[in-house]
């Protein structure tokens, strides 16, 4: 039996993710199961979701403890949530990380296989949901299942226009993944403590920041009255705003009547 | 009445602390802000199971209780409690969620309001049980896809229109109602500081988009929002001592396709069932412009 565990972020498609691949091993005759994980799914919050494969009947009905594989689907997420905690020594992790994988900050003997899922995803769909780019990863660097099977199942849950984005999302993630590596010699990146339960800091939640051209803000207030996390201050008469409370959710981008706040996306 | 208070007359002060847990883009988590900054300090806050645990950082007293029902008679303990110890002065005020207003807890606030209770009651609306992953409430609007109402071969979303909690509140004698939005923060916090100076039960519902129920970009919360009001699907109007008064008017409303077609949980709409929504908000609009400025009954 293979345990997988996937770590994402509420709105990249983590369950949806592992539902997709369960139904797709089904196909090749394998048992599977696909299990999300009952908590705070909110959209940016840090969520997982768990997948069996086996052989045969799996009678197990337990969230899975040490898994064989750990997919994460967004970069920033391993600096603060334990990514590797439990996983089985020699187990594989893919990664959506725009770098090759010894510079991602995990180490330890597992190895390490990187693509630039949100990059991919960006290009095929608009938007930064990398579940399905990260699932083509997956297929190439576990070679537990086939491309054809993930695509037969991918159109069967998105019939039309949705289908044919995601699955080229699916196909440029598998041409582009690197081979897994050994991260073994590398330092880990200390943790910081889990701060994101009741955190001061969800810098890490965003994959856009706004960014202010001051020469342009005109000091409207529009910005600062609609941001909901209050990340954004009033400073003699321009918005300035404090990236340790942004969530990149961009209202202040579409609302400053100036053009003043761009969103570019977060460097990593 | 109230009056709008424009942006540059707030103060800077904060009465959330930074950085929550709510979504991205969450409109609740706007009410949550602009309801602390309207009332400052000098109120207590009452809270129910809802979205709010994740978001409401007040700083101000509060009480919590899981009993989801049970906000009319918690905001009434509290009261009592105040007056009994001579401190009218506080507001008790909660921000409730559409289940806890207007199905769970609907038999609380309507005996609060019958009773006419010393509380300020502001339901933040985002039309569905979306702290636990989107079931239908009774202010989900006709035709909208929720977990409980999905799309399918025999099912075209909810069948029922939504519950209209303010001008029932209004039909109970209640001495102050409003609505309001999170796109237009000035009539908002006008109609806050406004309650704040009434004395017994005062009722405030703002529409609060939410980008993970509804399936729109988080950066487009106040777009929708705004879309709503101007196009008839949420009006803006205040019920004072029986008197009606429009607070946003304009010459035309916008037609409401082009708001509802900004959100995933009306995609599915077909061109008859937009206009039977155009034409329940088209009839709603008339009769509340017949009644601006008058007598509700």
């Amino acid at each position: 039996m293979i345990e997988v565990r996937f770590h994402g972020r509420g709105g990249q498609g983590a369950v949806t993710a592992v539902r997709i691949l369960a139904s797709a091993l089904y196909l090749e005759g394998k048992y599977t199961q696909a299990i999300p994980m009952y908590g705070t799914e909110r959209r940016g919050a840090p969520v997982v979701a768990f997948l069996r494969i086996g052989e045969s009947r799996i009678n197990e009905r337990d969230l899975v403890h040490n898994p064989d594989i750990v997919v994460v689907l967004d970069p920033l997420l391993s600096r603060t949530v334990p990514v590797t905690e439990g996983l089985k020594e020699g187990g594989l992790i893919v990664m959506n990380f725009p770098k090759p994988g010894t510079e991602a900050g995990i180490g330890g003997r597992f190895m390490l296989a990187t693509v630039d899922a949100t990059g991919i995803a960006l290009e095929a769909l608009g938007r930064p949901i990398t579940n399905t780019a990260m699932l083509g990863a997956f297929a190439k660097a576990s070679g537990l299942v086939s491309l054809e099977s993930l695509e037969k199942t991918l159109l069967e849950h998105w019939p039309g226009r949705l289908g044919e984005m995601n699955l080229r999302a699916l196909r440029t993630a598998y041409e582009r993944v690197t081979p897994p590596v050994d991260v073994s010699g590398i330092q880990a990146q200390e943790k910081r403590p889990r701060e994101e339960i009741f955190s001061k800091d969800v810098s890490s939640w965003r994959i856009f920041k706004p960014q202010l051209d001051e020469d342009r803000c005109v000091g409207c207030r529009r910005c600062y009255i609609y941001c909901p996390e209050v990340a954004i201050s009033m400073i003699q008469g321009k918005a300035r705003v404090d990236y340790s409370s942004c969530k990149g959710c961009g209202i202040c981008g579409e609302e400053c009547p100036t053009g003043a706040i761009s969103m570019v996306q977060e460097a990593l | 009445m109230s009056r709008p208070i424009p942006l540059h007359e707030l103060g800077d002060k904060e009465y959330i602390d930074p950085a929550n847990q709510a979504c991205q883009g969450c409109g609740g988590a706007i009410v949550s802000r602009l309801v602390s900054k309207a009332l400052g300090e000098g109120f207590v806050r009452a809270e129910v199971a809802c979205c709010g645990p994740a978001f409401m950082n007040i700083r101000a007293p509060s009480i919590y209780v899981e009993v989801f029902e049970g906000a009319g008679a918690l905001m009434t303990g509290i009261s009592r409690g105040l007056k009994r110890i001579g401190r009218e002065d506080v507001v008790v005020m909660g921000i409730i969620g559409d289940g806890g207003t207007v199905d769970i807890g609907f038999q609380g606030l309507s005996a609060a309001a019958e009773r006419n209770e010393n509380i300020l009651w502001v339901c933040y609306d985002n039309e569905a049980y979306m702290n636990t992953g989107g079931q239908k409430s009774g202010a989900t609007t006709l035709y909208a896809a929720t977990t409980t109402t999905p799309i399918g071969e025999y099912s075209r979303g909810k069948l029922e229109r939504r519950k209209n909690v303010p001008l029932l509140m209004a039909m109970q004698g209640a001495p102050y109602v409003a609505t309001a939005s999170v796109a237009f923060p000035e009539d908002l916090l006008g109609k806050l500081i406004h309650a704040k100076g009434i004395k017994g039960f005062r009722y405030i519902h703002v529409s609060s988009p939410c980008p993970t129920g509804w399936g729109y970009d988080p950066k487009d919360t106040i777009k929708v929002a705004r879309g709503m009001v101007q196009s008839g699907l949420w009006p803006l109007y205040e019920v004072s001592d029986g008197i009606l008064r429009l607070n946003y008017k304009p010459r035309e409303l916008k037609p409401v396709r082009e708001v509802l077609k900004m959100q995933g949980r009306f995609r599915h709409l077909n061109d008859e069932e937009i206009d039977r929504i155009q034409r329940e908000v088209d009839t709603f609009w008339r009769r509340l412009v017949a009644k601006d400025g008058g007598e509700i009954f």
